[in-house]
């Protein structure tokens, strides 16, 4: 993500054309914009979109509405400005246009993610992925009346591997991108629907946390049902598009062998 | 939520045996399919190197001749000293149903995304379900033609006898004593299936070590996965030696070795219902002299 910027020293002009939508269930059309691009400014996409909005007009030369998107934190640890970027998922407050669009010309597409229902234009509702993050019980347990005391220590190698999964943000890219991952309106089908490798990920992390594991049984029920470990595909898409380079397949793996263990266990005692 | 009770009755079969049924569907692939995958393949590449099996009896056979008697020894064996086996030929087909009926649910589950996301897993999570479609098609293809005997779909109509394994064999992927246009397409047909069945063992052979949890780290991965592609490459080149041996194979002359086997031993030769306008003289000699015929 880091790569150094290719774009020549000076001004350039640049497309920004944009998947559109007024709201759920209205017909989609694409829009381009011309923006103009000084290197070295650092202009990421989120910046291009509030130029666009500032003057929503098209490179036809007519007026149409702003663009709508989400931002929150603008440094890639909210999620909120997740979107398919030349047919790619990513954070756009990352993406910087000397970087994407280097050269005068380049045309820069935006998509809404395909796996999560349209609100309006480049916003999409992202609720699917924190029910997902309930159906494993991605918690520790504390509620209670009563005070529980100094929290229990944990050795710098459990450290070192929960570290990586805790900064995990729900964009939902891994989700985005995941072939067994896909649009499901109906809610009713969400507790049956594959769980994709964030909600797998976050399971591992509450199930190696000391107090977290009280309840890994019930984690590793949900994952043994129907959307659970066990329907992913192993395209390991998941792994590549990881803003936080996340080792979710071998999140998936562990599960898998804890799923296996645990399932062995429960043909014994018989629950 | 998953601790909502639903009622038994409204969760599909499915869905109630959801973890069971997956790793089911994972095992079958490699116990008993798998498994029968590589015997078969082991036994078939023998048309290329039974010579060499054959050790001394093979001396001045020709490498065709010494694969087709091999080759055809080892099938008499399998008829002759297998147990149960036809018993054992249900279960694999039994497995096979198994395995590929619930592969269409668990494949149609899924979008293929390749065009965006072109990475190499990605393409044999695709290729995985591509090879398993076309696959059991060639594999239903292989067993009615050869196995339970449907000839008008062979080229020539030629009818498989595992009392002439090899001619008869050779027959249905030449279309005939020599080689014609829909032998050559039956032949390609077969190399298309063998090659995307093999890569589908092969890859299944590595996913499934993630399923099961057995590899979890990435480097665990990465190793598995190229003893997997050594364990491919092998039976890829075991599949494609099996193909071309019977593909070159002349049935006459494979005819006239598998009668000198029946005569070595001492046994009746079978009738023959194959190339039956041509007059094979069966040889009086021992195999020993089989080259120099
Ligand atoms: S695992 Fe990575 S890609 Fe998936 S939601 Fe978390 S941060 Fe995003
Ligand atoms: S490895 Fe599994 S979770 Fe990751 S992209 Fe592939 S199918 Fe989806
Ligand atoms: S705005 Fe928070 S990740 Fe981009």
């Amino acid at each position: 993500m880091h790569t150094p910027s290719t774009a020549k020293p000076g001004t350039r002009t640049i497309t920004m054309k944009i998947k559109r939508c007024d709201g759920p269930g209205k017909p989609e059309r694409w829009e381009s914009f011309s923006l103009s691009v000084t290197t070295g400014q650092g202009m990421n996409i989120i910046a291009a979109l509030q130029v666009i909005a500032a003057k929503p007009v098209t490179v036809e030369g007519s007026r149409t509405t702003p663009v709508v998107w989400d931002s929150g934190c603008l440094e890639e640890v909210c999620g909120a400005c997740t979107m398919v970027v030349n047919g790619k998922v990513r954070q756009t407050c990352s993406a910087l246009l000397d970087q994407i669009a280097p050269n005068d010309g380049d045309v820069v597409t935006l998509e809404p993610m395909s796996k999560f229902p349209v609100v309006r234009d480049l916003s999409v509702n992202r609720q699917r992925v924190f029910h997902n993050l309930k159906r494993v019980s991605a918690w520790v347990p504390i509620d209670g009346t009563y005070a529980l005391g100094p929290g229990p220590r944990e050795t710098p190698a459990e450290q070192e591997v929960r570290y990586t999964l805790s900064t995990c943000m729900s964009c939902g890219c891994c989700l985005e991108a995941c072939p067994q991952f896909n649009q499901e309106p109906d809610s009713k089908n969400w507790d049956t629907a594959f769980l994709g490798a964030h909600a797998i990920s976050q399971a591992r992390l509450f199930n190696s946390h000391a107090t977290g594991k009280e309840l890994a049984p019930q984690r590793l029920d949900a994952l043994s049902g129907p959307g659970g470990v066990g329907d992913c595909g192993n395209a390991q898409n998941c792994v590549k598009v990881c803003p936080k380079k996340i080792p979710l397949t071998e999140s998936i793996g562990a599960m898998g062998r804890a799923v296996t263990i645990h399932a062995v266990k429960k043909l014994f005692t018989m629950k | 939520m998953s601790n909502t009770p639903v009622s038994q009755s409204s969760v599909s079969f499915l869905d109630r045996h959801h973890l069971l049924l997956r790793r089911l569907h994972s095992l079958s692939g490699i116990v008993p399919i798998g498994v029968f995958l590589i015997a078969h393949l082991v036994t078939n590449s023998s048309i290329m190197w039974g010579k060499v099996g054959l050790r001394g009896d093979g001396a001045d056979m020709s490498l065709a001749e010494g694969g087709a008697f091999y080759f055809h020894k080892e099938v008499v064996w399998i008829n002759n000293s297998i147990p149960h086996l036809l018993l054992i030929e249900l279960t694999l087909w039994a497995a096979i149903a198994f395995h590929s009926v619930l592969g269409f649910v668990y494949a149609f589950s899924g979008r293929s995304n390749t065009r965006n996301y072109g990475y190499g897993a990605n393409w044999r999570y695709t290729l995985q379900r591509i090879s398993g479609y076309i696959g059991i098609l060639f594999i239903f293809y292989h067993v009615a033609t050869l196995r339970w005997g449907w000839s008008f779909l062979v080229p020539g109509g030629t009818t498989w006898s595992h009392h002439y394994a090899a001619s008869t064999l050779a027959l249905s992927l030449r279309g005939g004593t020599e080689i014609t246009l829909a032998g050559v397409l039956v032949s390609a047909f077969y190399f298309v299936g063998i090659t995307l069945l093999v890569f589908h063992f092969a890859n299944g052979l590595w996913t499934s070590a993630i399923t099961w949890g057995l590899t979890v780290s990435q480097r665990a991965q990465q190793q598995w996965g190229y003893a997997c592609a050594a364990i491919g490459t092998g039976l890829m080149l075991a599949a494609w030696a099996s193909l071309l041996g019977f593909f070159l194979l002349d049935p006459v002359q494979a005819t006239r070795v598998e009668q000198a086997y029946y005569q070595k031993y001492g046994q009746p030769i079978p009738k023959r219902h194959h190339l039956t306008d041509q007059n094979i003289t069966p040889l009086k000699t021992e195999p020993s002299t089989l080259g120099k015929n």
